[in-house]
C-alpha cells in the first residue's frame, strides 16, 4: 500500500465542511487514492493515525493547524501538496454583511441579539455556549461530542436565567417562521413542537404543512436531552415556554424513547400543561404513561401529526396519496415481478428518525431486522458497512460521518452502498429518505438518481426487479421544491411517498408478500 | 419575560458561531445575523496559563 504524505499547514483555521469538501475534492484527482483535510485537534490525529498516516509527521500539529493527509502516486502527492494554496480557495460568501472578530464584536453591532447559533468544533462548544449564555443569549447548539457532564451543568445555568440551550447535537430549529441548521421552509400556524431529533422535527413540521396548517416554533433539544443522565431539562424548558407562547394552541412532542425517570417526569408535567398536547416517543407509543388521559399518546410521526391537526381545528391530517386496495394492489404487482430468493429489504437513511420509526414499522410486523442503530427487538448489525437479511442503516451514524460529510449534504457514500446492496441477488426492497431544506444538498434526488437508475438496471439484467421505495421531507417552499425532488425520483422508477411511515409501511407489506409466499 | 419567550416573540436575532452556511441560510430567509470569523483560542504554555489564571 503507498504511504501516505502529509502536510501541515501552520495557524490556518478551516470549518469541517469546507476541509470535508476540499477532502472530496482531493480524493477525486487522479493519482490520489485517499485523501483528508483536518485541523490538528487530538481527536483528528487520531483519526489520521487510524487511517494509517505516520504519527511523527502530524505529532506537533495543533488545533489551529491544518493538517492535508494524501495517499497515492508519490510524485502526484508532492506536486499537489506544493500547490495546496489553490485547493483551499473558499467560495465566496452571500453574506451581506463582514464577519465579526468576537462574539463582544458581534453584539456591539447586533445589541438586539437572542440567540447564539454554535457549531464550532465539540471541544470547544461548551466554552462558546457558556459565553452567549453570560451574555444573555439563547443557544442553538449544532456541535455534538460536548460532554453529558457540561451538558447539564449549561441547561441548568440557562434554566436559572430563563434561556434555552438547543443541543448539544441540535440539527434543527424553527423559530417565528425561520429555519435554523437543517430546517424545512414551512408556514406559520397554531402548533409547537419540542422534538429530540432534527429530522423528527422536520418530518412533523413538513406534514403538518402539507396538510395546510403551520408551525408556531420547533424546539430542537438535542439527542440526549432525554435521557436520564440528562432529564430533560431542555425539554421541560421548551414545554413551559410553548405553554405561556400565545401563537401555540397545541404543542406536540417528538422523540426518541426518553430514559426510564425522565419519561415519568415529562408524563407528569405534558398531563399538567394547560394546552392540549400529542405526545410521539417512537418505539413507545402505548406503553407511555399518559397522565389518565390527559394528552395523547401516538406511536408514529404520521399519527402525531394527525392528532395535533384534529387539536388545531385542523382537517385530521389524512395526506394525499394511493388508497388502501391502491397500495395493496400496487404491492402485489411489485412481489409479483420478483425472482424466486428475493426477500430481504435495506433500508439506507440519511435520517436517524427515519431508521429508527423504520424499525419500528418492520418490527411491529414481525419482521427479524439489523441494524446499526437498533430499535428493541431489532438485531445490532456487527458490521455497518454490511448488511445481514433484512438491514436498516442510518447512514448520518459516527461510522460514517468521521471526517466526511453527513449524508443529507453529500450522497458519495449512500450511492456506493445503493449499488453494493443491488448486487445481492436476495435483496427485494431499497429504502430511501430524501430530506430538504436549508443547509441539505441542493438536490437530494439528483444525487442519487443515477445510482437508483444503475442499481435497478444490475438487477434487472440479473433477472430480478428491484424495487425502490422513498419518502421525501420537505416542502414545496424548500429552495429544492418537493414537486420537483418527487419528479426526479419517479423518473427513475422510485415509488414516493409522502412520509417515513407510509413509505416503511409500502414496503413491509412488499417484504411481508415475498416472504410468505403471497408474491 | 424570560429571555426565550423573547426569543419565541421576536424571532431570531442571531450570532453565528462556526459553518457560515448557517448565517447565509438565516440570511436567506431575511432574519438577522451577524458572523463571527471563529478560529480557535490558542494553545497557552502552563507557565502563561498560570499567570493569566492569576491574573484573573
Amino acid at each position: 500500500m503507498k504511504a501516505w504524505q502529509t502536510a501541515v499547514e501552520r495557524n490556518r483555521y478551516y470549518d469541517s465542511v469546507f476541509l470535508m469538501a476540499v477532502a472530496h475534492r482531493l480524493s477525486g484527482f487522479e493519482g490520489i487514492e485517499e485523501a483528508a483535510a483536518l485541523m490538528g485537534s487530538p481527536s483528528n490525529k487520531e483519526i489520521l493515525l487510524g487511517m494509517g498516516a505516520d504519527e511523527a509527521s502530524v505529532a506537533d500539529a495543533s488545533p489551529s493547524d491544518l493538517i492535508i493527509a494524501l495517499r497515492g502516486d508519490r510524485d502526484v502527492v508532492a506536486g499537489v501538496l506544493q500547490d495546496i494554496e489553490a485547493w483551499l480557495v473558499r467560495p465566496r460568501t452571500t453574506l451581506a454583511t463582514s464577519a465579526a472578530g468576537s462574539l463582544d464584536e458581534a453584539l456591539s453591532r447586533q445589541s438586539a441579539s437572542n440567540l447564539a447559533v454554535i457549531s464550532v468544533p465539540g471541544e470547544y462548544a461548551a466554552a462558546e455556549t457558556e459565553a452567549a449564555l453570560d451574555r444573555g443569549l439563547n443557544a442553538f447548539l449544532f456541535s455534538d461530542h460536548v460532554s453529558v457532564e457540561d451538558e447539564v451543568a449549561l441547561k441548568k445555568k440557562a434554566g436559572e436565567m430563563g434561556l434555552i440551550i438547543m443541543g448539544p447535537d441540535c440539527g434543527t430549529a424553527l423559530i417565528g417562521g425561520k429555519g435554523i441548521g437543517f430546517a424545512n421552509a414551512v408556514r406559520r400556524g397554531p402548533i409547537g413542537i419540542v422534538a429530540a431529533s432534527g429530522t423528527g422535527l422536520q418530518e412533523f413540521a413538513c406534514l403538518v404543512h402539507q396538510s395546510g396548517l403551520g408551525i408556531s416554533h420547533g424546539l430542537g433539544t438535542g439527542g440526549r436531552d432525554l435521557s436520564d443522565s440528562v432529564g430533560g431539562l431542555s425539554t421541560l424548558t421548551a414545554i413551559d415556554a410553548l405553554e405561556e407562547d400565545p401563537e401555540t394552541e397545541v404543542i406536540a412532542i417528538v422523540s426518541k424513547p426518553p430514559g426510564e425517570a425522565t419519561l415519568r417526569v415529562i408524563s407528569e408535567r405534558l398531563s399538567q400543561c394547560a394546552k392540549p398536547v400529542v405526545a410521539c416517543f417512537l418505539g413507545v407509543g402505548e406503553a407511555c404513561p399518559n397522565g389518565h388521559g390527559s394528552f395523547e399518546v401516538c406511536g408514529t410521526i404520521d399519527d402525531a401529526v394527525s392528532a395535533a391537526l384534529r387539536l388545531a381545528g385542523g382537517m385530521g391530517g389524512e395526506l394525499e396519496g394511493l388508497d388502501h386496495s391502491q397500495l395493496e394492489a400496487l404491492a402485489r404487482e411489485e412481489a409479483g415481478r420478483m425472482a424466486a430468493g428475493q426477500t430481504y429489504i435495506r433500508g439506507l437513511f440519511a435520517g436517524g428518525t427515519f431508521c429508527y420509526q423504520a424499525q419500528s414499522v418492520l418490527r411491529d410486523a414481525g419482521v427479524t431486522l439489523h441494524s446499526n442503530a437498533p430499535l428493541e427487538g431489532v438485531k445490532s448489525l456487527g458490521d455497518s458497512a454490511a448488511s445481514i437479511g433484512h438491514s436498516l442503516v442510518d447512514m448520518g451514524a459516527d461510522e460514517f460521518t468521521v471526517g466526511t460529510p453527513h449524508p443529507m449534504i453529500d450522497a458519495s457514500r449512500r450511492a456506493k452502498r445503493i449499488a453494493a446492496e443491488a448486487e445481492d441477488p436476495d435483496v427485494a426492497v431499497l429504502l430511501l429518505d430524501f430530506i430538504l431544506g436549508f443547509n441539505a444538498s441542493n438536490d437530494p434526488a439528483g444525487d442519487l438518481a443515477d445510482a437508483v437508475s444503475s442499481a435497478r438496471r444490475v438487477a434487472g439484467s440479473g433477472g430480478r426487479h428491484l424495487c425502490v421505495v422513498a419518502s421525501v421531507c420537505g416542502t414545496d417552499e424548500d429552495p429544492q421544491g418537493l414537486k420537483s425532488q418527487i419528479g426526479i425520483l419517479a423518473e427513475v422508477g422510485v415509488h414516493v411517498f409522502a412520509s417515513n411511515v407510509r413509505a416503511s409501511s409500502f414496503a413491509r407489506d412488499v417484504i411481508l408478500l415475498r416472504t410468505t409466499g403471497g408474491g | 419575560m424570560p429571555r426565550l419567550l423573547e426569543l419565541l416573540r421576536d424571532g431570531p436575532v442571531s450570532i453565528n458561531l462556526g459553518l457560515v452556511e448557517f448565517a447565509e441560510a438565516l440570511e436567506a430567509q431575511e432574519a438577522p445575523v451577524v458572523h463571527v470569523d471563529w478560529t480557535p483560542p490558542p494553545l497557552l504554555d502552563e507557565e502563561t496559563k498560570a499567570i493569566l489564571d492569576e491574573l484573573l
